[in-house]
């Protein structure tokens, strides 16, 4: 809050970051051309095309690019709440409940080799798993939009 | 005889004050010796039983009826949601309406097979997630019941701003029946039906473990989630990487859909909410408006009181006066 964001918001305003908005008038022109099927695309068409072509010309450019962004994305696209989560397990915050559920588990997983075990390790999974949300929380919501 | 009876009991009395003092002598004479020493143990001895019984029954009591048994484990608690730092959550901050949008599309493209939005109209989407043509595209995609004709049968129509978002299942049986006997719930509020509310359900949708954690009983058919009450939820986790294909391209990433549907969400629980901080905020001025001017008034009407002196001007001359 303050004038700090108000500079902000004028340099997002500013920047390329509104080609989204951009793009989203000429959507709406190719809905219309559906949804109108005769009348329109006679006095439309020319206009639509022209802007296509005046658009096509930058937007070809833009699109190889983001093609080559979204292959890059699809093999690296990793959630990053898992990957904070995995790295506040390890972290030396987490550690005595890590070190309770490793524990645990170990013990569980003997003990029902050998035959039943009458324990299960959600209450520790809980005290793990709300330690690493918590750790993370803040880091995910930097990263995400 | 009313004298003597007066001397009488004098008399008594005074022979008890004698006695009485004799006794006490007596008592100090004897406390003198040895027993000097022990005396303020003995003496105490009383209250200090007295405050042992006290605090023993406290505590006696405490055991029995203090801590209350709740029979319930942890499990069928649930893990209490994370607090996220949600923007649209702050008292000043509005909804992100590109992350509605996003968000839009993720339960129509996901969410939208089982759970039904029954209480969101398209006329709602338009202006806060999409344009008109965009809504009106929407709607037309779907057919609604029209008003019986002259012959009382009722035709289909496509859809119009005003009518509803459509339900997956006619109804709850059909809901339950394709489900395996649990009921998606519709989610046009329920963002304020579950508690910790937009944190519950972030975290449901992106809890799921890879695998339930040693020991885990998870019963057939279900899901082991930390987050829902008794750990095994009948949705299986949905949301998986580049699930959906954003517009703006923003990378399709697990917790991002979580995030832009729980807000979406949110908002169609309280479409109010950036009318209503607005009014908020439009209250809080007028209401210092007010303040100030209340303020400036009452200096005003007291203006005269405050400033004025009262003054005792005794006569100088004459006799002097009595107060």
């Amino acid at each position: 809050m303050g004038i700090w964001d108000t500079i902000t918001d004028l340099v997002e305003a500013a920047t390329p970051w509104t080609t989204a908005e951009a793009e989203a008038p000429a959507q709406v022109e190719e809905q219309k051309e559906e949804a109108t099927p005769s009348k329109a695309e006679d006095t439309e068409e020319p206009e639509a095309a022209e802007a296509a072509e005046a658009e096509e010309a930058p937007e070809e450019e833009a699109e190889e690019e983001e093609e080559e962004e979204e292959e890059d994305d699809e093999e690296e696209l990793v959630d990053p709440k898992e990957k904070f989560e995995e790295e506040c397990k390890e972290s030396k915050q987490c550690a005595p409940a890590k070190h309770h559920f490793d524990e645990c588990v170990e013990r569980v997983t003997s003990a029902s080799a050998q035959g039943e075990s009458k324990e299960d390790c959600v209450e520790e999974f809980f005290h793990l798993a709300h330690c690493a949300s918590s750790c993370a929380a803040p880091k995910l919501w930097s990263v995400l939009k | 005889m009313l004298a003597r009876s007066c001397l009488r009991s004098t008399r008594t009395f005074a022979s008890a004050k004698n006695g009485a003092l004799k006794f006490t002598k007596r008592a100090a004479s004897s406390s003198s010796g040895s027993a000097a020493e022990a005396s303020p143990l003995r003496l105490n001895i009383a209250a200090a039983a007295a405050t042992t019984l006290a605090a023993g029954s406290i505590a006696w009591y405490y055991h029995l009826y203090g801590p209350t048994a709740n029979a319930m484990t942890p499990a069928e608690e649930g893990l209490h949601p994370t607090k996220y730092p949600w923007v649209h959550e702050q008292w000043l901050k509005t909804f992100d309406h590109q992350a509605l949008r996003r968000g839009f599309q993720v339960y129509r493209e996901v969410c939208a097979s089982c759970h039904s939005l029954s209480r969101v109209p398209y006329r709602t989407l338009v202006g806060t997630i999409l344009t008109v043509d965009e809504a009106k595209a929407l709607a037309e995609e779907n057919e609604y019941d029209t008003e019986p004709n002259d012959q009382g049968e009722i035709e289909k129509r496509p859809g119009k701003l005003s009518d509803y978002l459509p339900s997956p299942y006619s109804n709850d049986e059909a809901a339950r029946f394709a489900n395996n006997g649990a009921l998606p719930p519709d989610l046009s509020l329920i963002v304020k039906a579950r508690h910790g509310g937009c944190d519950y359900i972030f975290s449901l949708l992106t809890g799921y473990p890879d695998e339930p954690p040693a020991g885990a009983v998870v019963g057939e058919g279900l899901n082991f989630n930390p987050y829902f009450p008794g750990t095994g939820i009948a949705m299986a986790r949905v949301l998986y990487e580049g699930l959906v294909d954003y517009e703006d391209e923003t990378p399709a990433t697990t917790s991002q859909m979580a995030k832009d549907v729980v807000e979406f969400l949110n908002w169609a629980a309280e479409p109010e909410m950036d009318d209503r901080k607005r009014m908020g905020m439009k209250v809080l001025v007028v209401t210092s408006v007010l303040l100030a001017m209340s303020i400036w008034v009452k200096r005003y009407k007291w203006a005269y009181i405050k400033s004025r002196k009262i003054v005792y001007d005794p006569p100088k001359d004459g006799p002097p006066t009595r107060l």
